[in-house]
């Protein structure tokens, strides 16, 4: 079997999987897939007014600002959430025939993926439309979005793998988002940060990952734009490489710790 | 894992070693370490290093026609030689080529999602065991294994309602739809109820007269009298016989086993 005709059989399953696992997330509930939009509006809703009117943030357009950054930030959050336990909690399945541990991460990626893309543009297309924003930035949404989409799926398919091996990793994965909601420049401008404390900002991976979405649609700045999609690619290159590293470490204990 | 040339060969191990490193399955706590560092300082200043061996320089050769029952005690290897065969875990050393396609079973009671409905379930098990099949073909496939199941209405409920049997009736339905080169069983009969046992039954005797080569798991010295056609003996990590069924199983039997 040649590699291009077994990457076809994976995506054939990752879809198929993904499109049975949005079927079974909203049977039975009232709302139905109207949660999809729900959750995300919701939360974005209330930090919206509560910044803009408790906390009188002075930022511009503060609306289409926190859309930026939030919906990719509970994109990340809520995919790694529900990815990171979903081989160690599979381990009957996995070992009841053969079939790529892959296509559980990546299905409940793409899954997440058509969620958030349902959400942000329902949301994002009358708030841009509204503003007084440029629209040049709209071609480089793409390449932001696939950015964001490989950097989860690599991030996820990580943490899913250490899991299995450490069964710490979910908890810790939980805490370390709730901290990094605060540390990351989400619902206020990168320009708040001190300067001696920009290394949070620096060297965190989500915000490299939720940086463009402010550059194309909230503040176009083609150069500023440009750099944020390069620095959103290295890290991830660099969560790709740890993921591909670890996983070939790893592989031989995989099914003996599931 | 590598494709073999020889045509009649569709499955061969030479010299493999399998061993696991006893951290992998005993996993510990900081509290644990706390305790066996207070307890016994000095054994905990040594490293954990203990290996199991479970399977030891072993070399086996499976010809086409060839059904292949494997009779073994509990932990003498024999589902962790499947494994291996499946491609699930990796040698320590030693090689495995399969020639052709290969599809293994481990587990009759598999719910993908349980949510969903049996059909539903059914549905995507076939594409999980399946993906080459085009969809015209699966939905043949997948109607006749609904009917042979005779679930009837139940097909519509969710999965996670039904029985154990229920759910063994379904996957088996399922798993023995399809034919392949190297057919990999390993205790698939159990859970289904005796009526359904006897109709899988011929229904997997067909599967497996129709697959190329088939290794057989089962502590049943009947199926194994009645789906194989060659016997393997596994000790202490070692084939020490292979041959004749009625042989194999006298030997078997006669180890106290």
């Amino acid at each position: 079997m040649d590699n291009n005709f077994k990457y076809k059989l994976l995506i054939r399953q990752i879809y198929e999987l993904a499109k049975a696992n949005m079927r079974s997330r909203y049977r039975k509930t009232i709302a139905g897939f109207l949660w999809v939009v729900l959750n995300p509006i919701i939360m974005y809703s209330v930090q919206s007014f509560v910044f803009r009117k408790f906390l009188k943030l002075e930022v511009p357009n503060y609306s289409l600002f926190l859309l930026c950054g939030l919906l990719p930030w509970i994109f990340i959050v809520m995919t790694a959430d529900m990815v990171t336990p979903i081989l160690d909690f599979s381990g009957e399945l996995l070992k009841s025939f053969k079939m790529s541990p892959a296509v559980l991460v990546y299905a409940q990626v793409l899954d997440n993926f058509i969620n958030f893309i349902f959400a942000f543009f329902l949301i994002l297309i009358p708030t841009w439309i509204f503003s007084d924003q440029t629209f040049s930035g709209v071609i480089f949404l793409p390449v932001a979005l696939a950015l964001l989409v490989a950097g989860v799926s690599s991030a996820c398919w990580l943490l899913s793998v250490m899991q299995v091996f450490f069964k710490d990793i979910r908890f810790i994965v939980s805490f370390l988002t709730s901290i990094l909601f605060f540390l990351t420049p989400v619902f206020y401008p990168v320009e708040f940060v001190p300067e001696k404390y920009r290394i949070f900002v620096d060297f965190n991976p989500i915000y490299a990952m939720i940086e463009p979405f402010r550059y194309c649609i909230y503040n176009y700045n083609l150069e500023l734009l440009c750099k944020s999609l390069l620095r959103s690619f290295v890290v991830c290159c660099m969560i790709f490489t740890l993921a591909v590293g670890f996983w070939k470490r790893k592989k031989n204990e995989f099914y003996l710790s599931l | 894992m590598n494709s073999i040339s020889v045509s009649d060969t569709v499955l061969k191990i030479e010299k493999l070693n399998i061993v696991f490193n006893s951290y992998v399955y005993r996993r510990e706590t900081i509290r644990d370490r706390f305790v066996r560092a207070v307890g016994s300082p000095l054994s905990s200043l040594r490293s954990n290093k203990n290996q199991l061996h479970v399977l030891k320089d072993f070399n086996l050769e499976v010809k086409k026609g060839e059904r292949l029952g494997i009779l073994g005690h509990n932990g003498s290897g024999k589902t962790t030689l499947c494994r291996c065969i499946a491609g699930m875990l990796i040698p320590s050393t030693g090689r495995i080529s399969v020639n052709g396609t290969r599809r293994s079973i481990f587990n009759t009671t598999i719910g993908i999602i349980p949510e969903l409905t049996g059909r539903e379930n059914a549905y995507l098990l076939s594409v999980l065991m399946f993906p080459e099949l085009e969809n015209d073909e699966r939905n043949d496939l997948l109607e006749e294994a609904l009917e042979f199941s005779e679930l009837g209405d139940f097909l519509d409920t969710p999965y996670m309602h039904y029985s154990k049997g229920m759910q063994a009736r379904l996957c088996l339905s399922v798993i023995s739809s399809n034919e392949c080169d190297l057919l990999i069983l390993d205790e698939v009969f159990d859970g289904a109820d005796m009526f359904f046992q006897e109709k899988i039954a011929k229904r997997v005797l067909n599967l497996i007269k129709n697959s190329g080569a088939v290794v057989f798991v089962s502590h049943n010295l009947e199926q194994i009298r009645t789906a194989c056609n060659q016997v393997m003996v596994i000790d202490g990590g070692n084939a020490w016989f292979k041959g004749d069924v009625e042989e194999g199983i006298k030997l078997y039997t006669s180890r106290g086993h």
